[in-house]
């Protein structure tokens, strides 16, 4: 095998892999590629995908391009400013997709492993009904 | 003179002798020393050995060892530490120009619970640069350049553990420790044909480790068997007064026998169905072997399905937010640019704009994933899945363009905190490892080493080691 076939053959795969998806979820082996959730591109183009965001959506993207650019006016070189733009419009489908995700106003954020503690809540309480003196028997009538 | 065949037995076998005093420590550390000094160069494996730690940690533990104290299995044995562990006095460069000169006073928890076990630190390995923290287009993105793969030096180790993952493979210290905020255990240990165990969230104490992701950082062993990653976990576990995000002493610690794997119950498990969209074609027959092994060895097996939605956005979002966060001044300052890699240099800022309240639905969407999972996990003990779909790629890839496939067994994995341990499971065609990941719920770590040492028993693609030369 010689790395060029290698590097041929990962790219299929990638194609292929990334035709059966639909909304486009990315992984770059250590981390998740925010900057990366369009197909391939060059890192001077916006991804193709970005036209098929919301007005809403392009709007956002681009403020927030604007955004970095106003906050450090002399720091990229032009074509670092191409691929910041791209950046920004690759990570606004990510951020859709969290967003349309319906969570109501009482879903607590998940800071830790929030299972651990209510397993060990389930079973301190099933201990302690467990451990419970029985009440004495009441003569009123039951709740419904 | 201690030949490559014992450098490549496992800690566990490598413990025996050493207990028996067949081997001595101080002669294995040399040996591992004069190996690393020959081959860590060609796969850019190490930061930096240390030689005089090394010698001076091995000839107290020959002394002890001798006088009849033996402290357990990884007494005497020689490892390597990531680069982004603490250790008083070494440089520890978090694989990053700007932290290059970065000398700490005092050791990491891990390093120094090592360090009461007995084992042998024998340098610090290398790794991408901030844990892939800012992100990275190329496996060039490290201070040491790219880590090439002992299999194949024009493949890569997979990251962010990428200096760990070469040393174990060819041999160069009997394991590793790495860490994995999302895939940098798992990864490299499949690329590399080696052990690797991802512990719960919170039982290993992060005191003195580079925070990438203070809510998803873990550290794990990485090592030549499931059995080895257990004996080391036992000793890198447990609650520590240092880290806060450590679990309660009860929930942290972990003792490990492997007779007491004989009265266990029998392990549900789940074989993944979506853990991956497509499996490359030239990994496809080791994944199906393994499938068929695992189907074999636990008759019970049967399909699963993870849950779907936008768990790869919640994790990637909760990295990227904490990351900014981690290095807010590196990216203030515009040292950032110092970094290897062109997409590490920018995206740091990119990141910075992620609004609070989309970081805050994210921990939201986490804790609705952690009920799914939690359900999940009462039909299973276990799921399983191939750890990558596919074999290590070139060294020179694009990782932004030819590697881009969705992983949700990996956000949901490490979004959740759960337990994982990936095992060799065979060759592509192109002989290059694919591994096999078993996952269990969070707290629930001795599910996954059992299941990996079944197959382990069952198996030898884990004895198998690249030829080095």
């Amino acid at each position: 095998m010689t790395p060029t076939n290698t590097s041929l053959s990962r790219r299929e795969f990638t194609r292929r892999a990334a035709l059966g998806t639909a909304a486009t979820s990315t992984m770059l082996f250590s981390l998740p590629d925010l900057a990366a959730a369009g197909p391939t591109t060059l890192p001077t183009q916006l991804p193709s995908d970005a036209s098929k965001l919301s007005p809403q959506s392009q709007a956002e993207a681009e403020a927030r391009y604007q955004s970095i650019l106003a906050q450090y006016p002399d720091r990229f070189s032009e074509a670092q400013k191409a691929d910041l733009k791209r950046l920004c419009f690759a990570l606004q489908p990510q951020l859709d997709r969290l967003r349309a995700w319906p969570v109501a106003n009482s879903d607590q954020p998940a800071l830790y492993l929030k299972p651990l503690v209510e397993r060990e809540k389930k079973s301190n309480a099933a201990a302690n009904l467990k451990s419970a003196p029985t009440p004495a028997k009441s003569s009123a009538p039951e709740k419904p | 003179m201690v030949s490559s065949d014992i450098l490549y037995l496992s800690a566990s076998e490598l413990g025996k002798r050493i207990q028996s005093k067949a081997l001595s420590p101080v002669e294995l550390t040399k040996a591992y020393l004069d190996r690393s000094e020959k081959f860590g160069p060609k796969f850019n494996a190490f930061a930096r050995l240390t030689p005089e730690v090394a010698l001076e940690q091995a000839t107290a533990a020959e002394k002890e060892i001798g006088r009849g104290h033996y402290r357990g299995p990884l007494h005497g044995i020689p490892y390597a530490a990531k680069d982004l562990l603490a250790t008083k006095g070494i440089p520890t460069t978090w694989g990053a120009k700007p932290y290059e000169n970065q000398l700490f006073d005092y050791d990491a928890t891990v390093v120094e619970n090592l360090r009461r076990a007995g084992a042998v630190l024998l340098g610090k390995a290398s790794m991408i640069e901030l844990a892939g923290g800012m992100n990275y287009r190329f496996a060039s993105a490290s201070l040491q350049g790219a880590a090439k793969n002992p299999w194949n030096t024009s493949c890569w180790t997979c990251g962010s553990s990428s200096g760990s993952g070469a040393i174990v493979a060819a041999g160069l210290a009997a394991f590793a420790i790495g860490t994995e905020t999302w895939g940098s255990i798992v990864c490299p240990s499949a690329y590399c044909g080696i052990s690797g165990l991802r512990p719960t969230f919170g039982r290993v104490s992060r005191h003195g480790a580079m925070a990438l992701s203070y809510s998803m950082d873990k550290i794990g062993p990485m090592a030549r068997s499931a059995e080895d990653c257990a004996h080391i976990f036992a000793v890198i576990a447990g609650h520590d007064i240092k880290d806060q995000s450590t679990l309660p002493l009860d929930k942290a610690a972990f003792t490990y026998s492997p007779s007491a794997e004989l009265s266990a119950k029998p392990l549900r498990v789940g074989w993944l169905s979506n853990a991956w969209k497509q499996i490359d074609p030239h990994a496809e027959k080791a994944i199906q072997a393994a499938e068929r092994t695992v189907r074999k060895m636990f008759p019970g097996t049967r399909n699963a399905a993870l849950p779907e939605g936008p768990f790869e956005a919640a994790g990637g979002i909760i990295i990227s937010v904490e990351g900014a966060a981690a290095f807010r001044e590196l990216i203030r300052s515009g040292k950032i640019a110092q970094l290897a890699d062109p997409l590490g240099q920018i995206n740091g800022y990119v990141s910075e704009q992620i609004e609070a309240a989309d970081y805050v639905r994210a921990l939201q969407v986490r804790g609705i994933l952690q009920q799914k999972m939690e359900t999940l996990f009462d039909g299973f003990d276990v799921l399983v899945a191939a750890a990558q779909p596919l074999g290590a790629n070139a060294l020179d890839a694009n990782l932004e363009t030819d590697l881009i496939f969705p992983d949700p067994l990996g956000g949901i994995g490490n979004l959740c905190g759960l337990p994982a341990l990936s095992t060799p499971c065979g060759f592509t065609d192109q002989n290059l490892p694919v591994g096999l990941q078993f996952v269990a719920k969070a707290g629930n770590d001795l599910a996954v080493i059992r299941a990996a040492r079944t197959f382990q028993q069952h198996t030898d693609w884990h004895r198998k080691h690249p030829k080095i030369s």
